[in-house]
Formats: C-alpha cells, structure tokens, sequence
C-alpha cells in the first residue's frame, strides 16, 4: 500500500511543469528516459511505487494525467526524449485542439463536456492504485484551461472522491509585467474560489517571485520559462521526498499536510528553496550549513511567492506553520533529515525546502482582488464569458460570489495576525466563550527541526 | 637492664671495700682501695670511662657468686649473667668492658671480686696500649664482638693456636689493621664456605690479644698475684689445660656430641639428646642434663632451624600425600617441588657440616685434646643463611596452608616484596616455579581459550551457562584467586581474550581465531607452546596478552560486522523495532488496526503473523534480506480481561546466536517497551491524521458556503471550530512529541551508536555501546524510572486523544448526515414543489431538522468542551512536571512544545519554572 499520488497536469503551463517534474523524479531514482530501472539504481529504499507503478515489461511509467484543450505542449512532450515514458492512455488532448483562449469559462465548459473522458482516465488510474492517497493538480490559474479546466476537476474531484485529498500547484500570473492575457484577474479570481473551497493544499508558485529569483538569484536577465519551471520542479521533487524515501515522520501526505494546515480555509502554502541553481548548474558553489540553509530559508528573496504587503503589514504578518525539508549531508545529531536521492549529484552539501503557511500571502489574494476590481468596474473583457452556461444571460453571480470567497478568505488570514483568532468565526451571541476556550486554542508555527 | 641504683662511683667503691672488710678480707679491702685509685686516675683517650659500671659490674658478679654458693638458683642473677652472655648492658656505653665481662663470664673464671679486679686492673693497666688500639678499633669491630662474643667459646678451644699466633708477635700486627679482617669476615659470609684462612683468623686480633689476658687471668687464679710477664710455652699451655679441664667439668656432654646432636635435630631427627619437646615445640636439651644455661640457649637456638625444617618438611610431605585426592593444586604442588628443592639444597649443606663435624682440629703438636672442628659458634654461623630462607619457608608454608592457586602466588608474591636482596632472589626463585603452572594456564586460556582447571585455581572460574549468556556470565574473575602481581586491567584483559575465544568457538563456530593466537604468539617472540612465560616477566606477559588480545578482539568483531551483520540488525530493529521504516509502520497500522481493535482474548496471533507478512510484503521492507525479514515476528503479550489488541500487541526481533549475546531476552523487553511506546504515540498521530482526514479543507469550508439554514449553519460552524481548535492542540503536542522522538532521541541515539561502534576494539566496547544507545532511548523517551509519572500523564493524554478521535469522528458523520437529510429535503422540497401541493411539512422538516441538528451540536459541542477541559488540565500537569525532570533533552521537548512561548504566557506562575 504506497499510498499512490496520482499527477494532474492540465494546461499549458500544467504539463510543462509536470514534465519538468517527472524529469527531475526519473533522475531522483534512477528511471531511464524509456522509464527503465537504470543499471546503478540498486540502492533501495526508496519508494518508486508512490508516483510510479510497474507496467508488465517492469517499466515505470508515471501515475500522469496530462490534459490540454490544444496538442501543442503534450506534442512537444511525445516527441521529447521522455516520449515513451508516459502512459499514451493518458494524454488528452481536445479533438478540435482549438484551446480555451485564456477564457476560464471556455476551460470551464470544456471541462464539463469532456467530463467523461477525463473522468474515465482518473478513474482508471484510481483503480489502477491500491491505496489512493490523492490527486496532485499542476496548473497555472491565468490562462484559459489550466484554471478553467482546472477549477472543473477540482470540483469534480471533490465530489467523487471526497475522502482524498487533492492538492495543487497553482502557478500565479506574473503581475509586474502586463501580461498579453488581459483577462487574467477574470482567471485568477474564478479559479481561486476553487482552490479555496475544493483543494485542500494549495502550493503557490507566484511567477512574479520565480522571475525576481531567476533573476536577482540566479543572475539571469531574461529568465525563459524553461528556467522557471525547473525552479518549480525543484520545488515539487522536494516537497514530495518524504513521501519518496520513508522514514520515521511525514511518510504520507496527510501526515505531511495535517500539520501543515491547522486552520482549514488557509491552505495556501509558500514555498522557498535554497540553495537554487537552474538546469543544475552550479553557478557559484557557496558553503551550506544547516543553519545557514535554515537561515536563508527565512529570507523573503528566497521565497517563491511575492509579496506586496506594505512594510507595516509586512512585519504583522505570521507563520502559522512552517516545515523545513533539509537534504544533504548533515550529522543527525544536529538535525536529522530526509534522505536524498543517491544518485543526483548536487554541488551543495545541504539544500533546504521550507514550506509554510504564512499570512503574508493574504496580499496576493488582495493583489488579484484589486486587479479584479479594477477591470469589473469597466465591466471589461465580460463578453467573452457570458458566451459560456455558467455566464449566460449576463449571469455574473459567479464573479460576485468568488469575490466573495475571496475577500472572506483574506479576512481570515488577516484575522490569523491576531491574537483573537480563536474566537473568529465563533462569535455567537448564543455561545458565549468561556475562559477555556479562549485558552485552547493554538495558532502555532511548528517549526520542524 | 639498667640498675636501679644511682651510679655513684664513690658510694660503690665504699660498699666494696665494707663489704671485703666484713668478710674479714682486709687486706684484699686495702688492695682494692689502692688499685682503685690507679684505676680512677686514669683519665684520658683508651681509659675506661664509665667507671662506676665496671665497679657495679664486678659488684654484682662477686654478689652474684656468693649467692649462687648460697642458693643454687638466683632467677635475676641469672638472667643478668645471661644477658651478658649474650652481649647485653649496651646501655652502659661499656662495649669493650661488656665483651671482656662476657668472656669472663663465659669462662667461669671470677671467683673473687678482688681477684678479679686486681685481675681486670692489671689487665687494663698493661695492657693499656693495645687498650687504645682496641678502642680505637672498637667501632669497626662493633659487630665483630657481638657476633664473636658468642663464638668466643668456640674460640678457646683455638686457643693454642692462637698462642702459637701470638708469640709470634707478628699477628696482632696483622690484626690491627681491621680493614683486613673485615675483609675477611665478609668474604667469609658471602661465600658461605668458609675458607681455612677465615678459620684460622675469623675472630680476629683483638681475641687473641684478650686470651693473651686470659693467660694471666688463669694465672692469676691462684694468688690473685698478677704476672706481667710475657707467658713462656708451658704457662700457657698450663693455662689451656686448665681451662680445658674446667670446661669439661662443667659439661657432661662434650660440645661435639652436642654439636652432631643438632645436626641431626636439623635434619628433623632426634639426637641423643637433643630431641624434639612437645611441650616446648621446639628441639632442647634435656632438663637433667647438666649444661651451662648458655649452652642450652645456643643448642636451642641451632636448633630452631630443625624446627623450622620440620614445619617445612611436614608441610611438603602432607601435600605430597594429599594430591591428587585433595585439592592441593597445581600451584601448590609446584609449590612444594620448589620448597623440596630448597630442602635439597639445605640437605647438602648439612652432609658437608657432618662432615666437617667429624674432622677434629689439626692441632700443632699431636695427642693433644683438641675441640672439634665443628663448634656452635661455627654452626651457628653456618646456619646464619639456611636459616633464613628456612624461616621464609616456614612463613610461607603457614601463610599459604590454607591458600591455593593463584592466592597462594599471590601471598607468595606478597612476600617477595623484601628490600634484602638475599631475600628477595630467594623469593623470585622459588616464585618461578609456583607461578609456572599459572602463567601455562593463562597462556593456554589467552591463546587457546582452553580453562584446564581441575583445583579451582586460576583466576578466572567458569560457569555453564546457556551460549547467549555466555559472553556476560560464562566467565568472571575470581578476585581471591588473582594474583598481586597481574593487576585487574590485566587480568580483565586476559579474561576477554580467552572469553573471546571461547565465544568464538561456542556461539560462532569459528576456527579462525586459531590463526590470529599464533601471530599474535609469533608477533611478540613467544611460542605457542607451552612453557615459555614465567613470574617476573610481566611485560611479557602484558604484551603477550595484548597482542593476542587486539587479534582475537579484530578477529571476533570482524566476524560479528561481516558474518553476522551487527549493524545491519542494529538498524533493522531500529527499523521495525523502533518504527524508523515508516511506510512499513504506516501499513502494519492500517491493516492490522482493525484487529486490534478487538478484546485481546479474541485475537488470533496466527492471523496477525499474515497481516505482518503482508506488511512486510508490501512496504519497502520486501527489498531487505529475507535473514532480517524472517527474524521480525508477532508478539503476544499476555493480557488481563478486558484489554484489546492494542494493549497487547508488538514486535518482536530473533537475533539469534551469536548476536543474542548483545540482543538478550532483558535487552529486547526493554526494545519491546520502547516499540509500545512508540507503537501508542504512532497510532495516536494516526488517529489525529484520520481526524484530520474526515474534517480536511475541502470538506469543512464548503460547509460555510452550503446551503443550510443560518442557524444550523452558524452551529455546525461553531462546533466544528471547536473540534478544530482541540484537534490543533493535541496534534500541536502529538506532532512535536514525534519529532522530539526522531531528531532527539532515535536519530542523535543511533549516530552516537554508530560512532560508538566504529570505535569498539572488542565486544565489550560494542555491548556497552549498545547498551548507552538503548538506555539514552528509553530515557529520554520518558520511559526511565525517574520520568513514569510523566509516562503515566502522557498515556493519560493519548487515551484521552484516542477518545477525541472517536467524537470528532460522530461529530463529522452527523455532518455529513445531516448535509444528505438537508439535500433530500431539498429535493422532496423541489419534488412537492413540481407536485404544486404547497408542502407544509416542508417547514416542519426544516424545523425538526433544525432542532435535531441543534441538539445534536449542542451535545458534541458540550462533548468536546468536556474533553478539551480534561485535556487541558492534564497537559497543563505535563508541561509543569517538564521542567522538574532531571534530564537535559527533555529541554528540548519542553522547548519544541513551547517555541511560542505560548504555554508559559498562559500561565505566568509556571513560567518562572520554564525558563
């Protein structure tokens, strides 16, 4: 019983990022591009069988589902040289291969009427496992299908398989530069409802920070998506190791993810990594220490998500949990820590992973409100939509009701800086706290070391 | 013996000359008075000082000789004469005058205090000259008189020779020069045969000048005339014969007799009349016998040399007869060869005596009488050394009668500490020999491993025991038995060693140490064969011992690392034992929970032993060696009514020989308490994770935004906070306690084990390793003896979260029940909507349905108030009975606990204790 993860990719930023991770997981334990056990992967323990299973010819072949409304990146994926190393099952491309052009609603409705065929493909991969932790969704939410076509499985997910868990990695759009999806606020905010309401652990990559990394960190003048995604995978792969190698703690996603996320509704995970090479290449090989790695972990320009909080907010804002992955070579009597994969050679003795939640990402939400707002109030790009069922007769109930969630969500976040968070959401004239209650509650950053 | 009386010379010379006045000897009186003023007058270098004593002493004597006429026996007279018999008064400062006095007295030659003191004045007063010289070379002769004064008996019988030595004037010349005769008595000594030349001068010049006075004295006898003149032949030869009648008066025995009689007393056999007195234990002369006191004393004094050979002799031959029925022993046989050497060297000595014991003197002119070449004083200077290894023998033979083996070395040893050099090689001669079988037997147990010891008296014993204790109990030191002279790193060592061995061949069945004894023989220059160590080369034997030792400690822990694979079982159990191999655990828990879950009397061991093997089977644990996967087993602890499974279920890890000599039944309980420790703490974190589970994101915030009515809605919303916030608490607690467990405990534990076991040279450094890895695991995971009230509390604290679990489980299956009840509402809703019946019992379902739900959420609601008051509290105690605990790294887990300082803001009267 591996507890298997079965792997969403769905879109164009989706499947790029997806195929960046399964490169990086083949390389991690020793899977050839044909998906063949490489001769030097003898050294067991590890866990292939969690994001891979074995077809009859002892190939390994990833628990995948790549999804596109158009064939371009799975295209590029099948004649890429880890071709054969997916299922041909599981691809899906739209027949008409038009796209969603960035439209949420397109992707939306797409969804729902390609619903049986994805669903078929879910399915048959959830049978395929023995014991399915849950689904892992790779999108971006500004474009057309990632978010669109996305937010339709999330939903669909949540209703069919309701006991696992479904936790996504949701690429935020770059809001310095302007994008040429003028309708990315539209996006962003429909899909955020979903990952509030039917995701149980979002893990924001926000490309703005992944740039601002590639290029203050990296010291690359014009990052290439190629570049970024390579970040993203680093992220992924290593956030995934405890589930890879067991050991004593954190061997399942929901041991993983129950501390992570004490308060239901703020699932919304950072990420930040250290030290960051791209396309592994050392570029300059620094001494890293536990407590250096931990040190840095803590840095703001290390952590992949932006923010634009004002400084006064910025000094409110709280972790409410943190979990540091370390990897490397380390005297356990300092720290004891994941295992890493013997066969990738890294230039870093010790590389760090910190996941936390942390109220400061309430600004993006804000940030993506704002925009909203703004284009809402010209009643922009709105014709595009109300082309769609869930828009039709200039239904725009969903927007105000996303809005909604989203504000709400922001609130509690915000209540989260407070020391009264306890009682939030408790406030009932009936029920009035007593001194206990107050007393029980915990807003803890666990911090793991 | 001081006098009691004050010395006042004036007052003694006047009690003299009364005393001579009232026996009617005035004339006698006035000449005492005459020569005392010569005597007084002399003052100055060579003159006697003390004056006084030598009135006092002639006083006494003369006193003395009256009584004794008197009355036949006068005790302190007696043991006056006999202390100066045996060279006593040194206090009087008179050494010179205490000799002569002896030698008078010896010779029974005062007979009036006047005669003899004219006789002593005269003596001084000629004799003055050689006086001075004699003073002169009194110091250096110091020892020569005392000694000499015992043997100046032996002398006289010399005495013609001495004459003829004297006459020729040229001898006391030679014997000035005192250096000479030092010389001589020390060559004489050393060798221990002494040379005609030493029997000819042993006694040196001044005894020849005082039997020059001799001469006179004898002379003087008669009319208490002093002769100054140099003696012609026939005086002197008169004198002798004199003498020699007057001796052989008073002894009825002749001293040859006497003298052949302790020859044979020394032999242990009865002489004719020196025999061995029970009363006395010891050889005497007879009572009746008519001997001198002195002569008495002497033979007594030969003679303890027989009982002491006696003492040795029956020692030997008791032994002798003793073995092999009594324990005797090796030691003590080898023991008594030795002491049987010493004898026969001691035999010899005394066929030579009796040799010489027949040999009378060659005297100058023929037909004469002459003494007998063998004389007490010559015995007893023969005797001088046997009797002092006879005296060390007899002092072991009785320290170590009731000794054996390794103590008898040892007292041995003991007694070979002597700064006497003769002493001292006598003792490492004979310990040689005792040690020998000793040192056979280390080297045969260091290098064979062989423990050849009938008697019981090596120092280390044996015990049978079963071969997985036979490392820790098999063998121990046997304190009594050790020797001083191994000391305990030593013998600790050698225990191993030889420990190792047999460990090797018992539980390893491994030949190979063979190899590693012999280049440990030949690496420190020693055979293998037996014999080639003995007492006195300890270095050897250290190094011996540590060579073989550092061989056979590599060999054996080799072959634990590399056949028996002790780190790869340290690691599996630290694996399974100690849950490290997590998906593993994960899936042993999912399917045999159920189980579990059952009375305990119910659950069949057979069926677990199948869900184990699945487990195994399908977590990464398939891909270890089927060695380590067929030694993990189910284990059944036995249960009182009503306990489930859980209570009585855990691993168990068969190491097998030889690795169950580090994993003993006593080491794998404690593992076994530590798996249930663990094992709870896993299915608490399990459970909460399970809660987790049915109350996840998406489950819980669609209900905010769900369709109920506002009142129930703000319940369900309420209720499931607080089942929330609890559920935070506890896995705040129950998370941070696991990764105090990993990063603290298990994981520091186990590198310091591994460290650890790098290091160890041999098994007893890789038991105590293993033995700190497991005892730091149950300490610092609050299973030691200090920490079981917080052992209890937290055992308190997971049955209370095991209960939460089970309520927030209701808790969410209301939920969901009432979701579904609300959506059939709906629907019917809908439906009687279509059916166009305006539905009143719409309302009243909503109403009965919001009342139910209420109720039921006012119920959890209290529910898990309740339980969230109890756990509060208890934690509460917990984290106030933290700080109390002695050891350090529960620091650590009060520090995890409260890294937000939260606990110590809520209760700022603990707080001081905190921190």
């Amino acid at each position: 019983m591996p507890r298997e993860i079965i792997t969403l990719q769905v879109g164009q930023c989706g499947n790029q990022i997806g195929m960046e991770f399964w490169k990086q997981l083949c390389l991690e334990h020793g899977i050839s591009k044909e998906g063949i056990l490489e001769d030097f992967a003898t050294q067991g323990g590890d866990r292939k069988d969690v994001f891979f299973y074995q077809a009859d010819d002892q190939h390994y072949i990833p628990r995948a589902l790549l999804m596109d409304l158009e064939p371009r990146v799975i295209n590029g994926i099948q004649n890429g040289e880890y071709r054969n190393l997916y299922n041909h099952e599981n691809v899906f491309i739209a027949d008409h291969g038009g796209g969603a052009g960035n439209n949420w609603a397109s992707g939306y409705h797409q969804g729902k009427q390609y619903e049986e065929d994805l669903m078929d493909m879910i399915d048959r991969e959830a049978d395929g496992s023995d014991s399915l932790e849950g689904f892992v969704l790779c999108h971006s939410i500004a474009g057309g299908t990632g978010s669109g076509m996305g937010s339709y499985l999330l939903e669909t997910l949540n209703d069919r398989y309701s006991k696992k868990l479904v936790q996504t990695y949701s690429v935020f759009p770059n809001q310095n530069e302007t994008s040429d999806v003028v309708v990315q606020p539209y996006n962003s905010l429909l899909t955020l409802k979903r990952l509030t309401l039917n995701a149980d652990c979002v893990v924001v990559l926000d490309n703005t920070a992944l740039n601002r990394i590639a290029v203050e960190r990296l010291h690359i003048t014009t990052p290439t998506f190629t570049q970024t995604n390579s970040l993203v995978s680093t992220v992924m792969s290593a956030s995934t190791t405890t589930l890879r190698y067991p050991g004593y703690m954190n061997n399942d996603l929901v041991g993983l993810l129950a501390s992570l996320i004490p308060t239901p509704r703020c699932h919304f995970l950072m990420t930040g990594y250290t030290p960051l090479t791209v396309e592994r290449q050392a570029n300059v090989i620094r001494k890293t220490t536990v407590l250096d790695v931990m040190r840095r972990l803590l840095q703001t320009k290390n952590i992949m998500v932006s923010s634009y909080a004002r400084t006064k907010e910025a000094s409110q804002a709280k972790y409410i949990s943190i979990l540091n992955i370390i990897q490397g070579e380390v005297d356990p009597t300092q720290v004891a820590l994941s295992r890493k994969s013997p066969y990738v050679q890294t230039a870093h003795r010790v590389s760090g992973l910190m996941l936390a939640s942390h109220t400061g990402i309430r600004h993006l939400f804000s940030k993506c409100l704002t925009q909203y707002d703004k284009l809402r109030k010209r009643q922009a790009f709105l014709d595009n939509y109300r082309n769609h069922p869930t828009f039709a007769d200039n239904d725009l109930s969903e927007f105000d009701e996303s809005r909604d969630v989203i504000e709400s969500l922001v609130d509690e976040y915000k209540a989260c800086e407070s020391p009264d968070y306890i009682k939030w959401g408790m406030e009932d004239p009936d029920h009035a706290l007593t001194g206990e209650g107050n007393a029980s509650g915990t807003i803890d950053p666990k911090l793991s070391l | 013996m001081t006098p009691s009386i004050s010395p006042n010379e004036a007052a003694m010379v006047e009690s003299i000359k009364r005393n001579l006045a009232t026996q009617g000897k005035s004339s006698d009186a006035l000449t005492f008075a005459d020569l005392y003023t010569k005597f007084s007058s002399k003052i100055g270098p060579g003159s006697v000082k003390n004056k006084w004593a030598v009135l006092y002493l002639l006083k006494t004597v003369s006193e003395d000789r009256i009584n004794q006429k008197n009355m036949p026996s006068n005790a302190p007279a007696n043991a006056f004469l006999s202390s100066l018999s045996r060279g006593g008064l040194p206090e009087l400062g008179l050494r010179n005058d205490s000799n002569l006095e002896g030698y008078k007295d010896n010779c029974k030659d005062l007979r009036g205090s006047v005669g003899n003191l004219g006789k002593m004045e005269k003596g001084y007063s000629d004799n003055s000259k050689d006086f001075r010289g004699l003073v002169g070379t009194l110091g250096k002769m110091e020892k020569g008189y005392t000694d000499n004064s015992k043997d100046l008996r032996g002398l006289m019988g010399k005495l013609g020779k001495m004459e003829k030595g004297c006459s020729d004037g040229n001898v006391s010349d030679d014997f000035r020069s005192s250096s000479n005769l030092k010389d001589y008595r020390g060559k004489g000594y050393s060798d221990g045969n002494v040379s005609d030349d030493l029997r000819n001068l042993s006694c040196g010049g001044d005894v020849s000048r005082v039997l020059k006075g001799k001469g006179e004295v004898g002379k003087g006898w008669s009319g208490g005339v002093l002769m100054v003149s140099k003696d012609s032949e026939n005086l002197r030869h008169m004198a002798y014969k004199e003498f020699v009648d007057l001796w052989k008066e008073e002894n009825e025995v002749s001293e040859d007799v006497l003298v052949r009689d302790v020859l044979y007393s020394c032999q242990g056999i009865d002489g004719k009349y020196v025999k061995y007195d029970k009363n006395e234990d010891g050889y005497v002369l007879p009572d009746w016998m008519k001997v001198p006191r002195a002569t008495r004393n002497v033979v007594r004094k030969l003679c303890e040399l027989g009982w002491l050979f006696r003492k040795v002799k029956g020692y030997i031959s008791e032994s002798m007869n003793q073995f092999p029925a009594q324990d005797v022993g090796t030691v003590g046989q080898a023991f008594c060869a030795a002491l049987q050497d010493e004898l026969s060297e001691y035999y010899k000595l005394l066929a030579v005596l009796e040799g010489q014991a027949m040999n009378p003197i060659p005297l100058g002119s023929e037909g004469e009488c002459s003494g007998n070449y063998m004389s007490f004083r010559r015995l007893s200077v023969w005797f001088a050394e046997p009797i002092v290894k006879m005296r060390l023998m007899a002092v072991l033979v009785d320290n170590c009668k009731s000794l054996k083996g390794g103590a008898m070395a040892g007292a041995i040893h003991m007694h070979a500490q002597h700064g006497d050099p003769l002493v001292n090689d006598f003792m490492k001669r004979l310990l040689r020999r005792v040690c020998s079988p000793l040192f056979e037997m280390v080297r045969r147990w260091v290098l064979e491993g062989e423990l050849e010891d009938i008697f019981s008296e090596f120092f280390i014993v044996s015990q049978p025991v079963k071969d997985e204790s036979l490392w820790r109990e098999g063998y121990r030191l046997h304190a009594a038995m050790l020797p001083a002279f191994i000391s305990q790193s030593l013998a600790k060592q050698i225990l191993r060693t030889g420990k190792s061995i047999n460990f090797l061949r018992v539980c390893c069945d491994d030949r190979g140490w063979a190899d590693a004894a012999t280049e440990a023989a030949a690496a420190v220059g020693t055979t293998t064969t037996r014999g080639s160590l003995g007492y006195g080369e300890t270095d050897a034997l250290e190094s011996l011992v540590t060579e073989a030792a550092k061989r056979i400690d590599k060999h054996l822990l080799e072959l634990m690392h590399k056949r028996y694979k002790f780190k790869e079982h340290c690691l599996a159990i630290k694996r399974y034992l100690l849950l490290g191999q997590g998906d593993f655990v994960q899936y042993l828990m999912d399917i045999v929970g159920p189980e579990l879950s059952e009375p305990a009397n119910t659950i069949s061991s057979f069926k677990l032993a199948t869900l184990l093997e699945s487990a195994i089977t399908s977590s990464n644990a398939q891909y270890d060696g089927c060695d380590i996967r067929a030694r993990l087993r189910v284990k059944m602890m036995p249960h009182k009514t009503g306990d489930r499974g859980w209570d009585v279920f855990s691993l168990e890890y068969d190491a097998g020989v030889p690795l169950n000599t580090v994993f003993t039944e006593s080491v794998m309980t404690r593992y076994i308490r530590v798996f249930n420790f663990l094992w709870k703490l896993r299915r608490v974190e399990h459970a909460l994770t399970g809660t987790w589970k049915t109350m996840k994101p998406n489950c819980i915030t669609s209900h905010f935004f769900s369709k109920l009515p506002q009142a129930v809605k703000l319940q369900l919303i309420l209720t499931s906070r607080k089942c929330q916030v609890l559920w935070d608490e506890m896995n705040h607690f129950v998370s941070n306690l696991q990764y105090y467990i990993m990063f603290e405990v298990l994981e520091v534990s186990w590198s310091n084990l591994v460290k650890e076991m790098e290091l160890s040279k041999d098994l007893d450094d890789l038991l105590a390793a293993h033995e700190k890895y497991l005892s730091s695991i149950l300490e610092k995971s609050l299973l030691g003896e200090r920490s079981q009230e917080l052992n209890k509390t937290l055992f308190v604290l997971f049955d209370l979260i095991l209960r939460f679990r089970s309520l927030a489980d209701r808790l969410y299956e209301g939920i969901n029940e009432l979701q579904s009840r609300t959506a059939e509402v709906k629907s019917r809703g809908k439906s009687n909507d279509k059916s166009s019946e305006p539905g009143s019992w719409l309302g009243e379902g909503r109403k009965a349905l919001t009342q139910r739900a209420g109720e039921f959420f006012k119920n959890m609601g209290n529910d898990i108030d309740v339980i969230g008051k109890d756990y509060t509290t208890i934690f509460e105690g917990f984290i106030s009975k933290l700080p109390v605990q002695q050891h350090i790294d529960l620091k650590f887990l009060m520090f995890r606990l409260n890294f937000t300082e939260f606990y110590s803001q809520l209760q700022p009267i603990i707080r001081g204790k905190l921190f």
